[in-house]
């Protein structure tokens, strides 16, 4: 079994002899993140300073509530609203790697300006196994380029500092517990780097996020809700996807026309493989109604998606 | 006190080369990934796991790096999974290439003969699977396992310690797959 008291022990050390001096951390409420910027408090203390970026794609007053519940933990919290900078870079971007990679430099130069602000050498990050593995290198091919490895810029001002490289998600969850983070974080759903901006096939638009951004609240509310219920068990991730196309519907016996929202939902242990989450079905209608009634001017259609990991990623770009 | 059993992944450039490791630590063995180029004499290893890998067995097995010297010079078992057995097969007289039908993700395999491998394993269980390519006759092997899909899903060599997998015994969503791994590196003894 993974030893994660050995593991904080030796890596908090570690992070004593590397780091000299300030450091910052690229924090967003996730698991992975909150981790790794309470591992690196632990060695460093007041020397740390934690980045939350508003990138424009998060969820639902995700901002606001990951700030309040990091705070709470004794980190030293800023939080950088950068709207506007990622929506005018990805203005009229549909390549989901080109997103990514845009994405990826983006959070960088953000960090980069903190770190001159703070005056701080090192650049910390809640890298974990499967963000390098996908992003390809050497023999292996890029699956995807994750944000935060194959999303890098080639010139960074900083030196990259990643305690938890060789865990997956199963592995961080049972260290975030030991080090006494609150179940809703140790616990919470993996949610991409990149944001809501991979979950809008096409162009990710300010009022695409909206769009999706709504959806995504909606499946979550009612899955976490089933699962009080005991209607079934909490899925590993689940969300809902922006398709890039349209289909018709009738409102009132009115022609509609609108877009297509994939619900998704998946079992795994680490990410690296998956099977869609057989949802009760009065649940996906639930989801299904509530979204083309809130939406009813965007969305006239939703589908649920059936494909395990592989041949499908979990998420869609 | 004996000591724990050496098994080195060989990396092929797999997604899973690195799930190999893991499981491998979880179940008590000293385990490290290593390169594929590698120099077989720098290997102090009980046994070998050739990874999958993207190369395709057909156009690309430049990519595999040493992994013809392993089968060659390596003493000691060797387990290939995905195209770490049909470079095998390939090596030892057998047929590689594309399947008809690949298959991904979900799979359900028959044991024909449990041999070492499933030793203790139901009959039928569902595996993950991730090919393109696969081991049309695998001579020198008999075959341990099948799918509807694919006739060469397990393999072990008539003469020699070597097993093979088509599918992936290290991914989470395989049943058994711990015990597959066990019962491979429960071949090897540690008094020769």
């Amino acid at each position: 079994m993974f030893d994660a008291e050995g593991f904080i022990e030796q890596i908090v050390q570690e992070l004593k002899n590397k780091i000299k001096g300030k450091a910052v951390i690229g924090v967003s409420g996730g698991v992975d993140s909150a981790t790794t910027a309470i591992l690196v408090n632990k060695a460093i203390g007041g020397n740390l300073r934690c980045v939350l970026v508003d990138t424009g794609y998060m969820r639902k007053n995700e901002i606001e509530n990951n700030e309040k519940t990091l705070k709470k933990l004794g980190l030293n919290v800023l939080v950088v609203d950068a709207k506007e900078r990622f929506y005018e870079k990805l203005r009229g971007i549909v390549d989901p790697e080109q997103k990514r990679k845009i994405i990826g430099e983006l959070f960088i130069r953000v960090f980069e300006e903190v770190a001159r602000m703070e005056n701080a050498r090192f650049f910390v990050q809640g890298t974990i196994a499967p963000d390098w593995i996908e992003s390809g290198g050497g023999l292996r091919d890029r699956i995807k380029s994750h944000h935060n490895v194959g999303g890098l810029p080639e010139k960074m001002e900083f030196e990259i500092v990643e305690p938890l490289r060789d865990l997956y998600k199963d592995e961080v969850r049972i260290v975030g517990k030991k080090l006494g983070l609150p179940s809703e974080v140790y616990d919470r759903e993996p949610f991409p780097g990149p944001g809501l901006a991979v979950r809008i096939i096409g162009e990710a638009s300010p009022d695409n996020v909206r769009i999706v951004r709504e959806a995504c609240a909606i499946v979550e509310e009612e899955i976490e809700k089933a699962v009080v219920d005991n209607a079934m068990n909490r899925p590993w991730q689940y969300f809902a996807v922006l398709l890039p196309c349209k289909t018709v519907g009738v409102h009132g016996d009115v022609r509609a026309y609108g877009s297509i929202i994939a619900v998704r939902a998946v079992e795994s242990l680490d990410g690296m493989s998956a099977a869609y989450s057989k949802i009760p079905h009065t649940v996906l209608e639930r989801i299904s109604v509530r979204i083309t009634n809130t939406l009813k001017d965007d969305v006239s259609r939703v589908v649920f998606d059936i494909t395990n990991k592989p041949p499908g990623t979990i998420e869609y770009e | 006190m004996s000591r724990p059993v050496k098994v080195y992944v060989i990396d092929n450039g797999g997604q899973w080369t690195h799930r190999i490791w893991r499981v491998l630590r979880e179940l008590g063995y000293s385990s490290k990934i290593i390169a594929n180029t590698t120099p077989v004499h720098e290997i102090d290893a009980d046994a070998l796991i050739l990874s999958g890998g993207a190369p395709r067995i057909a156009w690309e097995s430049p990519k595999l790096g040493n992994c013809i010297d392993y089968l060659q010079l390596f003493r000691g078992p060797i387990l290939g999974i995905c195209v770490g057995l049909q470079l095998m097969a390939v090596y030892c007289g057998g047929k590689a290439g594309p399947s008809k039908v690949p298959e991904y993700g979900l799979a359900r395999i028959t044991i024909i003969e449990e041999d070492d491998l499933f030793k203790g394993l139901p009959k039928e269980f569902l595996v993950w699977e991730s090919h393109n390519d696969e081991v049309k006759p695998a001579n020198g092997f008999t075959i341990l396992a099948v799918s509807e899909n694919c006739k060469v899903q397990a393999v072990k060599h008539l003469g020699k310690p070597y097993y093979g997998v088509q599918f992936h015994p290290e991914v989470n969503n395989t049943e058994h797959g711990e015990e597959i791994l066990r019962n491979f590196v429960n071949i090897v003894d540690l008094n020769t």
